[in-house]
């Protein structure tokens, strides 16, 4: 009976936090400086009532962030720290302009004077989801938000998965936090109270760790594969590995047996080829994860300059497919990255377990700047007129020698370009 | 003291046209246009670091007056869009069903630079007592087929915006530009010019400089007037006397070893290290495959191989470069060519 209770209420709910203490707090960013989410959510709320007044506080704020990292649970359990009622929105409501202003707006004004005086659950407005605010459905929602966050008497705190120029307007009148996953040693430590808490036994630690990979910073992923793992029972001296591939939440894990499947178990053109036809991994990430992870399944040096070879190969042929759209050429393509790739390695492959890796590097990734070299250089641009390539060729290098003289010339540098401490480290 | 420039190319950095040192016959045709209150669009071509934006942003600032950072922009063709910008680019390129006109439910096929950073510019009119706004963008000749579509922009928005474009190739840059230009050739800077504008640097800063160390400067900097004044300042860290043995010293400490430490780690190493070495490379300085390809044959050349190795890795190298052209992925043609320089070196 109380088995089956508890598999009723679903575990994400179950295991909400319900105080900001007791919750792993993700950590996040604003402007590009690293803050303490929880703390400053908590002076926005308290500076929020002392300055309801005040025509240049602004009333509300944004959270950006992957799904399931938190952004909601901080919001409940902030409520509950500070004793206020959530009053909440989301995708699933419609939110065409009058929608929000009937729910949220009256709300937002009632704040009567008798709730001075006997001073009533104060309420705190979570728009959720603001990004699914969307098309011709939701027509008005945006400029019904703008003039809530201008009228409201209580604060708003909103939540969105990406940017949209959509919500450009709402960008630039207020805050955005940008809300980075859990850290992994802090989603096992979860998984574990809830383990402990759960008696499970069926599952190993390897098998959780494969589920906390699979969803990439995901908590609430986690947790949801966790209790649908949970319940199955398991015959001794299987798995579930196979189980937890085909929970299916995206093509990560199909993407990982395709590649062991590849490596270790092809031995002729026609096998890759059923393989890759079957999937349905997009081929336009699949090459880039067999470039990944070559030299985990290749060792010997000749080997590996023929896998490259092919897979250069194929690489030019995608490009020039891109280009011209000379699509007949899309066989050469998957033969040479999958089949030809798999098969260079002619001493039969390695055996045994190896790890996947993600494809952390593409062509556009090393171009591209983190937010502290952006930051950088865009303080010397205030003094010196220089481009991002030269800066980093040119410049960076001779400050980063002229640093390296004394401590002084740091300080000196740093103070005149009036840099931020992640900025400072770059030049040391 | 203390707000004192604590970085001499900052500090000597000319502040005005006249400041510039040994461009006088340019600095003329050029103030002549500020006198008409009346210039083309402009072509610089120059070789790397020897002042071309400098020369066209100090122009723009005498030209546009107080009305400078209203009507001023400068960018960067060979900066790749940030995620934004991207996003931004993506969004915009659509036009809803629900707008009215002919371009409902249509894709707008303006490249994605032009879109975010040259169209919003060059579109607004100009602000104040100028007769235009002007628009630097530099490495013009990175944007590739995208020139295609500054012919339209020049014509379109000229009067309202005159450009000034500056390249370090003039062959990268298509026909239709160059002819809707004047065409600026900027030359290196003569020696006398150069030795006159570091000899009032080191009496500035009290510096003894020996004989011959001002013309090996001019030898190395190669016509980079920065990269002459970053040595001097790194040789006077260590005392204000300057003699060519100091000099050699700080040069080979300062010169960049990681690519050659790249390139001969490749011959011997472990793949899986060689690979996280050029990855960390990459993203610390922001080259792109050419420039590493570039430099890799430039050390090879020095490399102490029997000619015969040589032209079996340049050949591999050519081979690499030339699929990176049409390939998509760099890694990938960068790892390409390690591995196949890894297993020729095994077998050599």
């Amino acid at each position: 009976m109380s088995e089956q209770k508890q598999s009723k209420t679903p575990w994400v709910e179950k295991y909400r936090p319900k105080t900001l203490k007791e919750m792993a707090l993700p950590s996040a960013k604003l402007n590009r400086q690293k803050v303490d989410l929880a703390e400053e959510l908590k002076e926005f709320v308290k500076n929020f009532f002392k300055k309801l007044f005040n025509k240049e506080f602004v009333k509300g704020v944004l959270l950006q962030g992957q799904p399931g990292i938190g952004k909601t649970s901080i919001v409940y359990a902030l409520a509950n720290d500070l004793n206020m009622e959530v009053i909440e929105t989301n995708a699933s409501d419609t939110r065409t302009k009058g929608a929000i202003e009937a729910r949220l707006k009256e709300t937002s004004k009632s704040k009567g004077i008798m709730d001075f005086i006997t001073e009533k659950k104060k309420k705190l407005i979570l728009i959720d989801e603001v990004d699914g605010i969307y098309g011709t459905k939701d027509r008005g929602a945006i400029p019904a938000i703008m003039d809530l966050i201008k009228t409201t008497q209580f604060p708003i705190i909103m939540c969105a998965n990406e940017y949209k120029s959509s919500l450009s307007p709402i960008y630039n009148i207020i805050p955005k936090y940008e809300v980075h996953p859990l850290s992994k040693n802090k989603i096992i430590n979860i998984v574990e109270n809830i383990i402990e808490k759960e008696n499970i036994t069926n599952i190993s630690k390897e098998e959780t760790d494969l589920i906390i990979e699979k969803n990439g910073g995901d908590l609430r992923g986690v947790i949801n594969d966790l209790q649908a793992i949970s319940r199955v029972s398991v015959k001794k001296g299987e798995d579930n590995k196979d189980m937890i591939y085909s929970l299916h939440r995206d093509t990560t894990e199909e993407i990982f047996g395709l590649l062991r499947d590849l490596f270790q178990k092809v031995s002729s053109l026609n096998e890759a080829r059923r393989l890759t036809d079957k999937s349905d991994v997009d081929y336009n990430f699949l090459y880039k994860w067999v470039n990944e992870n070559i030299p985990s399944f290749i060792y010997s040096k000749k080997e590996l300059a023929t896998a490259y070879e092919r897979l250069s190969m194929a690489d030019v042929i995608f490009g020039r497919i891109r280009k011209n759209m000379e699509w007949s050429l899309l066989p050469y393509f998957f033969d040479l990255f999958a089949g030809g790739v798999a098969l260079a390695a002619r001493s039969g492959g390695s055996k045994g377990y190896r790890p996947i890796h993600f494809p952390r590097y593409s062509s556009s990734y090393y171009m591209s700047l983190n937010n502290a070299e952006k930051g950088l250089i865009e303080k010397i641009q205030e003094h010196y007129p220089i481009s991002q390539n030269e800066a980093f060729r040119d410049l960076i290098p001779f400050l980063k020698h002229l640093t390296s003289t004394s401590r002084r010339k740091l300080k000196e540098i740093s103070e005149f370009l009036e840099l931020a401490s992640v900025e400072k480290k770059l030049l040391k | 003291m203390s707000n004192e420039t604590p970085v001499w190319r900052f500090k000597y950095l000319p502040k005005k046209l006249d400041d510039i040192s040994g461009r006088s016959e340019i600095i003329t045709r050029l103030k002549e246009m500020i006198k008409k209150r009346n210039f083309p669009h402009l072509l610089f071509v120059g070789s790397e670091g020897i002042g071309k934006t400098l020369i066209a942003q100090l122009f723009s600032k005498e030209f546009l007056g107080r009305f400078y950072d209203a009507n001023f922009k400068i960018v960067f063709a060979d900066e790749p869009l940030s995620s934004e910008e991207r996003d931004q680019a993506r969004s915009e390129a659509y036009v809803s069903t629900s707008k009215i006109g002919s371009m409902a439910g249509k894709r707008i096929t303006t490249p994605a630079f032009i879109q975010v950073r040259v169209k919003p510019f060059v579109q607004l009119r100009a602000i104040g007592d100028v007769p235009y706004k002007i628009l630097v963008v530099k490495n013009f000749e990175a944007l590739g087929s995208d020139q295609q579509g500054f012919r339209r922009l020049m014509e379109i928005y000229g009067s309202n915006c005159r450009m000034i474009l500056i390249t370090t190739k003039i062959s990268g840059i298509i026909d239709p530009i160059v002819s809707r230009c004047q065409l600026f050739l900027i030359p290196q800077i003569k020696y006398e010019d150069f030795s006159t504008l570091i000899e009032d640097i080191a009496n500035k800063e009290s510096l003894q400089l020996e004989n011959g160390v001002i013309e090996y400067l001019y030898k190395i900097s190669e016509g980079k007037i920065a990269k002459a004044i970053d040595l001097l300042q790194i040789c006077s860290v260590t005392g204000n006397t300057i003699d060519l043995n100091k000099l050699y010293k700080i040069l080979k400490k300062y010169e960049n070893q990681e690519i050659k430490d790249l390139l001969i780690k490749s011959l011997k190493g472990d793949f899986s290290e060689i690979r996280d070495c050029f990855r960390e490379i990459l993203s610390n300085y922001k080259y792109s495959v050419q420039d590493l390809f570039i430099q890799f044959t430039e050390i090879l050349n020095k490399l102490p191989l029997s000619k015969y190795a040589k032209i079996k890795l340049i050949n591999m190298i050519a081979d690499a470069d030339f699929r990176a052209i049409d390939g998509r992925d760099d890694d990938i043609q960068i790892s390409y060519l390690l591995a196949r320089l890894n297993s020729f070196a095994q077998n050599m």
